[in-house]
Formats: C-alpha cells, sequence, structure tokens
C-alpha cells in the first residue's frame, strides 16, 4: 500500500518535473541549440541563401578561412588587439574611479550616476552620436581651444579609428565596471584597512597588498564580462566607422555579419561563426580553469 | 588635517569636472537636437538662438514615435514576462530535484551563455521565418525567451538555492502542491532576484540592435527605437541636426528611467553581475 502511493508519487513527481522544465527547454532549444545544429550544416555548404539546396563541401570553407584569408585575418587580429587593450584600460581606469569614489565625497551619489549614464545606452546610439563629434564637433571644439588633437582625423585614419572604437567603448561601459568594483570595495572590511594604517603602511602599499588581493572576486568577474564583450564587439563598429577607413577596422563578428548578409556567402560566413565559436570556448575554458585555480589557492 | 581636508575638497572639484567633461558628448548630441542645419554646421558647441522645437516634431512624425515606442514597449514586456516566468519555474525544480537527469538539463540550460550570437545569427533568422516569428513584433518578443533564459536559468538556480527545503515541505503538508506551492510560496521569495532579472533584461532588449535588424527590419511598422534611429541616420547622413535628434529621442526613455530608479538598476546590474 505504502510503496504504490510512492511510486505514484513518484510519477507525479516526474510529471511536474517535466512540465516545470519543458517550456525552458523548448525556448532554448529553438532560440539556439537548433539555430547551432543548422550551423554546423551549413558551414560545410557553399550556399547564396537562394537556392534550394546548398551545396556540400565538407571543410573546404575552414580551410579556406585559415589559409587563404586576408579579411579574416585581419578582423582576428583587429579582435585581439581590441580584446586585450580593451580589458586592461577598462579594468585599471574603472577601479581607479571606484577608488575616488569610494571615499565618501559629499557629491558620490551623483558622480556614480553621471559615470554610468552612457552604460543604459545603446551602443550602436553611442557610436553615431561620437561619430557626429567626431566629424562635426571636434571642427568646432579645435577652433576654439585652438589644441592640434582635435584637429587630427580620428575615424579616417587606421590607427586613430582603432583608438576611437576603443575610447568609445571604454566610454560607454566604464561605469558598469566601476559599480561593481565599488561594490567589491565596500566588501573590504574597515578594520583591515585601519590595522594597516596602524602598521604604518602608506595608500600606495595599503591599495597593492591589502584594497587589490580582496578585489580579486571583483576582478575576475569584470576581467571575464570584459573579455565576452569585446570578443563580439560589432554595434558600435557598424555605427562609429562603418569597418572604415578602408576596411581597418572590422572585427570577427563584424567581418562574419558582412559575409553573410552583405555578400551573401551564407556558407562561407558561418563557417567563420563556427570558427569564433570555437574560440570563445577555448578562451572561456582556458579563463575559467585559471580562475578556478585561483580560488582554491585564496 | 587642513591639508587633508584641502586635498579632498580640490578632489571632488576635480571628479565633477571629469564627470561634466565624461557627459559633454550627451549634451552636445541634445544641444544640436534644437539647432537648424546651418547652425550645426558653423558651430556645434554654441547653443541654440532659439529654443525651437521643429526636429522633435519632424523626426517624431518622419519615424512614427509612438508606434516605435509602442513596438519597444510590446517587444520589452512580452521578452521580459516570458523570461521570468519559464526561467523562474525551471530553475526552481531543477534547483529542488537531485538527480542525473536534473543536472543535465540544468548545464543544457545554461550552456548557450557560451555561444556568441553571431555564431547562430543566421540560423536563427532562418528558424524564425520558417516558425513565422520573423517580421513581428510579438514574434520578437517570443525570441527573447528563449535568449534571455539562460542568465535567468543560471542566476534563479543559485537563489533557490539558499531557499530552505523546510519551507517547500511546510507548504506541501498545508496541501500546496506543483504550480500552486510555486506561485504562491516560492515566487514571492524568488522578488529581490526577479528584480535583479527584470533591470538586466529590460536594460538588454530595449536597447538590443542586432536582433532587432535581424528579425524586425522589414516594415516601417514593426521596427524598434535603436533600429529606427539607425535607418534614419543611414537616409539621413549629413543632416545631423535630425540624426542627433532622433538620438535623443530613442535613449530619452532609457535616461528618464534610470534617473527615477538609479538605485535599483546599479543594485541590480551588480546583483547580476556578480551572479553571473
Amino acid at each position: 500500500m505504502l510503496k504504490k502511493r510512492g511510486s505514484q508519487g513518484d510519477k507525479g513527481s516526474k510529471l511536474e518535473f517535466g512540465l516545470f522544465t519543458l517550456p525552458v527547454i523548448l525556448c532554448i532549444t529553438i532560440a539556439f541549440y537548433i539555430p547551432f545544429l543548422m550551423t554546423i550544416r551549413y558551414s560545410l555548404t557553399k550556399w547564396n541563401g537562394i537556392s534550394k539546396h546548398p551545396k556540400f563541401v565538407g571543410l573546404d570553407n575552414f580551410k579556406q578561412i585559415l589559409l587563404g584569408d586576408a579579411n579574416f585575418a585581419h578582423a582576428a587580429w583587429f579582435t585581439v588587439k581590441y580584446a586585450i587593450l580593451y580589458i586592461v584600460l577598462v579594468n585599471v581606469l574603472a577601479i581607479l574611479l571606484a577608488l575616488v569614489l569610494d571615499m565618501k565625497l559629499k557629491s558620490s551619489a551623483w558622480l556614480r550616476a553621471a559615470f554610468f549614464i552612457p552604460y543604459i545606452l545603446s551602443l550602436v546610439i553611442v557610436g553615431f552620436i561620437w561619430k557626429f563629434i567626431f566629424m562635426q564637433g571636434f571642427e568646432s571644439l579645435g577652433n576654439s581651444t585652438g589644441w592640434g588633437i582635435f584637429q587630427l582625423s580620428w575615424l579616417g585614419q587606421e590607427g586613430l579609428a582603432f583608438i576611437s572604437i576603443l575610447a568609445v567603448s571604454i566610454w560607454q561601459s566604464i561605469g558598469f565596471y566601476m559599480v561593481i568594483y565599488i561594490a567589491g570595495l565596500q566588501s573590504v572590511p574597515e578594520d583591515l584597512k585601519e590595522a594597516a594604517i596602524v602598521d604604518g603602511a602608506g595608500p600606495i602599499r595599503r591599495f597593492f597588498s591589502i584594497t587589490l588581493p580582496l578585489l580579486a572576486p571583483s576582478i575576475t568577474i569584470s576581467v571575464f564580462m570584459a573579455l565576452t564583450n569585446s570578443i563580439k564587439v560589432f554595434d558600435v563598429i557598424l555605427s562609429l566607422t562603418g569597418g572604415g577607413p578602408g576596411g581597418t577596422t572590422y572585427s570577427i563578428a563584424y567581418d562574419i555579419y558582412r559575409d553573410t548578409f552583405q555578400n551573401n556567402l551564407y556558407g562561407y560566413g558561418t563557417a567563420k561563426a563556427l570558427l569564433l565559436f570555437v574560440a570563445v570556448l577555448i578562451i572561456t575554458i582556458i579563463q575559467l580553469s585559471i580562475f578556478k585555480r585561483r580560488e582554491v589557492e585564496a | 588635517m587642513q591639508r587633508r581636508r584641502m586635498g579632498r575638497i580640490l578632489l571632488e572639484a576635480g571628479m565633477i569636472v571629469l564627470s561634466l567633461l565624461f557627459l559633454y558628448p550627451l549634451f552636445l548630441a541634445i544641444n544640436n537636437s534644437f539647432k537648424s542645419f546651418a547652425e550645426v554646421m558653423t558651430d556645434v558647441i554654441a547653443l541654440p538662438k532659439q529654443l525651437s522645437l521643429d526636429n522633435y516634431v519632424y523626426v517624431w512624425k518622419f519615424i512614427n514615435y509612438p508606434r516605435l515606442f509602442l513596438n519597444n514597449t510590446i517587444i520589452t514586456i512580452v521578452g521580459l514576462a516570458g523570461i521570468v516566468l519559464v526561467s523562474s519555474i525551471a530553475a526552481y525544480k531543477l534547483a529542488r530535484t537531485k538527480s542525473k537527469w536534473s543536472s543535465a538539463i540544468y548545464m543544457l540550460c545554461i550552456m548557450p551563455m557560451l555561444i556568441p550570437f553571431q555564431s547562430i545569427m543566421l540560423t536563427v533568422l532562418r528558424l524564425a521565418k520558417d516558425l513565422h516569428l520573423a517580421d513581428s513584433t510579438w514574434g520578437l518578443g517570443l525570441l527573447y525567451w528563449g535568449f534571455g533564459a539562460p542568465l535567468a536559468v543560471f542566476i534563479y538556480h543559485g537563489f533557490v538555492k539558499g531557499i530552505p527545503n523546510e519551507i517547500d515541505e511546510s507548504a506541501k503538508i498545508d496541501g500546496a502542491s506543483g504550480f500552486r506551492l510555486f506561485f504562491s510560496v516560492i515566487f514571492p521569495l524568488l522578488k529581490s532576484v526577479t528584480a535583479t532579472i527584470v533591470i538586466i533584461d529590460v536594460m538588454w532588449i530595449w536597447n538590443d540592435f542586432l536582433l532587432p535588424l535581424l528579425m524586425v527590419n522589414g516594415s516601417p511598422s514593426t521596427k524598434t527605437l535603436t533600429l529606427a534611429a539607425y535607418t534614419f541616420v543611414g537616409q539621413y547622413t549629413s543632416d545631423w541636426q535630425y540624426a542627433m535628434t532622433a538620438m535623443v529621442m530613442a535613449v530619452l526613455p532609457s535616461i528618464v528611467v534610470f534617473i527615477f530608479l538609479q538605485k535599483y538598476i546599479v543594485k541590480g546590474v551588480v546583483a547580476g553581475a556578480v551572479k553571473g
């Protein structure tokens, strides 16, 4: 009798398990897994998106991308450079900002809000606003200040366009990293800092021996977020430089977008997309294992 | 002591100047949205000669602002409601069930966080067309259910583990089970984490660009604010006064919401990032 009731309850809970989890499985399968499998399939074909039957070409796309695609190599190099500089600069600057704003200044609340505001704006729009400033605003600023820095062609020269993209992305997102670091700083116990002051440690020593190590969890999160976001950089380039001058500011994501939707190389573009996924996967695994190891030590 | 206070005041003043410089680009955008074409061309930094709303009236009509605003609202609400409902209920069950199936499904749910959207954008578009979800605001809202679910499941899952199992058990003894237990006992307990997810996802869906560009770029009536601003600038590349007006109109709702809910938004973003 008892056993029977038990098995009935078991059946009931299995049904309930299914009812609770099926919707999410369905949604995620439609959003990710089916498209992902289709991507794998198309990456093995030559296809212009119009013909009914994509032509199977095996691994040809991959061979061509890795051996003979200058655009892809250039875009990959652009993305790597961008990612490294973005991760380092946005985190260092955000820590500096957070340190200052953590010192209970009278205007702290206002200042935090001010630095956070660009983060709530869409990157495409941020790109256009800055394009306007680089193209029109700098001229007026140059005329009124006489500074040569405003006379440079910030979107028209390869090196400068790269710096512009980097600066605009940092401008847009620094507030996000800043609030993560402020939250991290607030969890540093006061008595530790006081003890260090009593022991005679100066501000710089205190920062490197106490604050920074205790900030490690925030750094882990921020670097991880900065990395995932910078590998996928797209929106800001689209609206700020459109890939120019002379196609020098294409990121991998932009290159994929261009191949698939502008050049109609659907098979080829999806093969690139798959390579991007593999790269992201490898980087994530490496990063997670490094941080796991460090956490165990700490 | 006197010197330290002086230092503080200088630092504070310096920070205020820095923050004003930091926001200056936004000020320039607003400033030029009130100017005529000739004024923009002669001097970008000068203030407008008169405060005219002509640009706003023009853009409002041209892009059919109320319609776009409604589209954004529909997409965001549909997307959000689905993400919260579907993810919270699944995360709760997955956190409470200890079995191989449960952990496998959990992995299945959070793995997509590793898949960059650009890797699947073409095939998502094709699939959405086959499922008749493309070219429709409602369809786009529905698509966000799946795209938002992995992070939401992840955050909810972590949170549910912190809710003692005794609560479920006592509710079961009182006769509640299944959906009843979830909606009247558990879901209210998830309030703070739901707020976090709502904030992160509203910011994301409201401002998203690539997915709307692929899905609802077909007709002017299905566009979103950001998308319309993007196409508008494409058509009026040199009419910067209109372009800036469109930009300001597209970002204004976000800024207004941020000013009112500032504290919660920052808190929610921090909570979400720390969990994620």
